[in-house]
């Protein structure tokens, strides 16, 4: 880990975390453009970086992304990012009484705090859990993608048929291209610029970028006056009475990001509505109250180092956003996983060293300008998505040169606008594209090694753990639904 | 048209969409070897998916037709992000990227030209229509193209257009 520091404090290394985090708190804080966007568009440049400034770079976009997103929450009431919806209940009152400098304050203060606490476990979880983790056989690997597979489609907003419907759409995208196995060309249908398969960047800038700019043009946005911060951003000594508040809500979205689909905005909720719920005022929640907008950002910005658990212990990504990183990874030629820590230990601590200092910019950066970043906001939005659009052509065709992928990207920015039309969400889509050939290479080789037995499954205590949890979970909102109408029923009947 | 059948509509379209894609899934799965060095081969998992894309479909189908008959709740219910927006736009921004990468892959124009065209259309049909707006944005395509291909050309070797 010390080591991991010294590399990054090069000069080099250190630049392009800077770079990433005030690129990311800009782009977090324009509403409509997300961390998500800005890692995918920016994964070309990295192609031609060393890795560990590549993994810097974005590892400070996606610390910033969150972050950044609490700006325009509080002044505005306009979530930045998805994880800020909840910031707006409490922030953005206290800016119409008058309080945006110590809203902001508060903000900054907890989401720091929140990203020091998850780094903490980050750092102390993932070098023994990687090590565990190389116990896993392909059997306990194919069992857990797919155990994140099916919970990423469930658990996405929406219904559950649509959200696995998405991800099995994904990995049928992944399918055509030579299989590796047998170095046949597969479901190319006779087209050579097939035999390489959908790339990865054009498919993910397609599927994010591209689809979102098309919906978003089409979208009128309205700016409702705002008051732009005018004085120091205040952080009184009494504010130690938070300690608790910060603590308990940096838990929760370590917790809460660990679990894959479930993202920053979920975890911010479920902060915010435990801090409810345990307070002694509980009605001033929503309207202004200081600890609504701790809860909700010591929570977002925790969910980061939770969810970078899974993806650099055992490869896999938690939200679309971490299945971006494994694409840059990927390009690389490094595999997440257990074995990162072995075969590219300054990559997997670099991750967790990146992630800590990208913390500490954020809070230089935001403490410093926030009250410039808040007038991003004024920025034209319609030269600004021009802008955004041939970034995306040329991001697209400068990793193969070639523009068979800038038509493959506009192809899938149009399929992810009619997935979102269709309320077909695109998280699993995207992680079923990145999953699918780690998951048939894992299951093609489980039953290569038993033989072709199946049951095989049967003696391998946490590939059965994984699959169990998998069919849970598909079929707990089934057994909820009965129980919630059986206990209506049993009220009913007793009135 | 009321939100309830755009829904369903769209519903039933996503269906037919992926029984479509199922078929093709299976027709290419169709001239793949059967397996031979390992258990699985080559087309099980575009079986596997294809079988799995089917049963989605009848399902999402099925549902969209029974609360069609069923719900009326969904025509008052919440109205979608994009229902209030002007899709023309969304249509002439997709038209003019298209354009664009045309411009540039077949017609060869070179980068520096074409782009300060596309800013300036792509600008133009997002944003306000006016002789200030279509300078602002020819500058600052212009100054874009220069920079992006300076970047491309010098630090990273890549020739576009």
């Amino acid at each position: 880990m010390y080591d991991a520091f010294l590399v990054l404090f090069a000069i080099e290394n250190m630049a392009f975390l800077f770079i990433g985090t005030a690129l990311g708190i800009v782009v977090g804080a324009i509403p409509g453009l997300t961390a998500t966007m800005l890692i995918a568009l920016t994964l070309p440049l990295t192609f031609h970086m060393n890795p560990v400034s590549a993994v810097t770079l974005l590892i400070g976009e996606y610390v910033g992304g969150i972050s950044g997103g609490m700006i325009m929450a509080i002044l505005l009431r306009m979530p930045g990012t998805p994880a800020s919806i909840v910031t707006t209940f409490d922030g953005h009152p206290m800016a119409q009484k008058g309080f945006a400098e110590r809203a902001l304050a508060l903000g900054i203060m907890a989401s720091v705090v929140g990203g020091i606490i998850s780094w903490g476990f980050l750092a102390g979880m993932s070098p023994a859990l990687a090590r565990f983790a190389l116990k896993f056989g392909p059997w306990e690997y194919f069992t857990l993608v797919l155990m994140a597979l099916v919970m990423l489609a469930v658990l996405s907003q929406g219904s559950m048929v649509k959200g696995l419907l998405g991800a099995a759409l994904g990995m049928a995208f992944a399918l055509p291209g030579i299989d590796n196995s047998i170095g046949q060309a597969r479901l190319t249908f006779g087209y050579d610029s097939m035999l390489a398969g959908f790339g990865l960047l054009p498919v993910l800038i397609g599927a994010f970028a591209i689809s979102q700019i098309l919906r978003d043009s089409a979208t009128p946005q309205t700016l409702d006056k705002m008051d732009l911060p005018q004085r120091h951003l205040p952080i009184h000594r009494s504010d130690v009475r938070f300690a608790p508040a910060l603590l308990r809500g940096s838990v929760i979205g370590t917790w809460i990001g660990l679990l894959p689909g479930i993202g920053g905005n979920i975890a911010a909720l479920v902060s915010y509505s435990t801090a409810k719920q345990i307070s002694k005022e509980p009605k001033k929640f929503g309207t202004g109250h200081e600890p609504g907008v701790i809860a909700a950002e010591s929570a977002n910005n925790a969910s980061i180092g939770g969810a970078l658990i899974p993806l650099i212990t055992m490869g896999i990504p938690g939200s679309v956003t971490e299945a971006i990183l494994i694409g840059a990874l990927t390009i690389h030629n490094l595999q997440p996983g257990p074995l990162l820590f072995q075969n590219a230990p300054e990559i997997a601590y670099g991750i967790i060293a990146a992630y800590l200092v990208a913390n500490v910019l954020m809070l230089m950066l935001m403490w410093g300008l926030v009250r410039y970043i808040a007038q991003i906001v004024r920025l034209p939005r319609s030269g600004l998505m021009a802008a955004i659009l041939v970034f995306c052509v040329t991001g697209s065709y400068a990793v193969n040169s070639s523009f068979t992928d800038v038509w493959v990207m506009i192809s899938f920015g149009v399929i992810g606008l009619g997935l979102e039309y269709c309320r077909v969400p695109l998280g699993p889509f995207v992680i079923g594209f990145v999953l699918s050939p780690i998951a048939e290479e894992q299951l093609r080789a489980s039953l290569m090694m038993s033989d072709g037995n199946v049951l095989e499954i049967l003696a391998r205590p946490y590939a059965l753990l994984f699959l169990a949890l998998a069919v849970a979970t598909v079929a707990w909102p089934c057994i909820a639904d009965r129980m919630a109408k059986h206990r209506a029923y049993s009220s009913k009947e007793t009135s | 048209m009321d939100e309830r059948t755009r829904r369903t509509i769209a519903d039933i379209a996503l269906a037919a969409l992926t029984l479509c894609g199922a078929g093709l899934l299976l027709y290419g799965a169709m001239s793949l070897p059967p397996p031979r060095f390992e258990p699985l081969g080559s087309a099980a998992l575009p079986r596997i998916l294809a079988s799995l894309l089917i049963l989605f479909a009848l399902i999402i189908s099925a549902t969209a037709l029974f609360r069609h008959r069923q719900d009326t709740s969904i025509a008052d219910a919440t109205i979608p992000r994009g229902a209030r927006a002007d899709p023309r736009k969304g249509v002439l921004v997709l038209a003019a990227l298209i354009a664009y990468v045309f411009a540039l892959d077949v017609l060869r124009i070179p980068f520096t030209i074409v782009t300060p065209f596309f800013v300036t259309a792509t600008g133009l049909a997002i944003g306000t229509r006016s002789w200030r707006n279509l300078v602002a944005f020819a500058i600052l395509g212009l100054l874009l193209a220069l920079a992006i291909s300076t970047v491309l050309e010098r630090f990273l070797y890549v020739r576009i257009g």
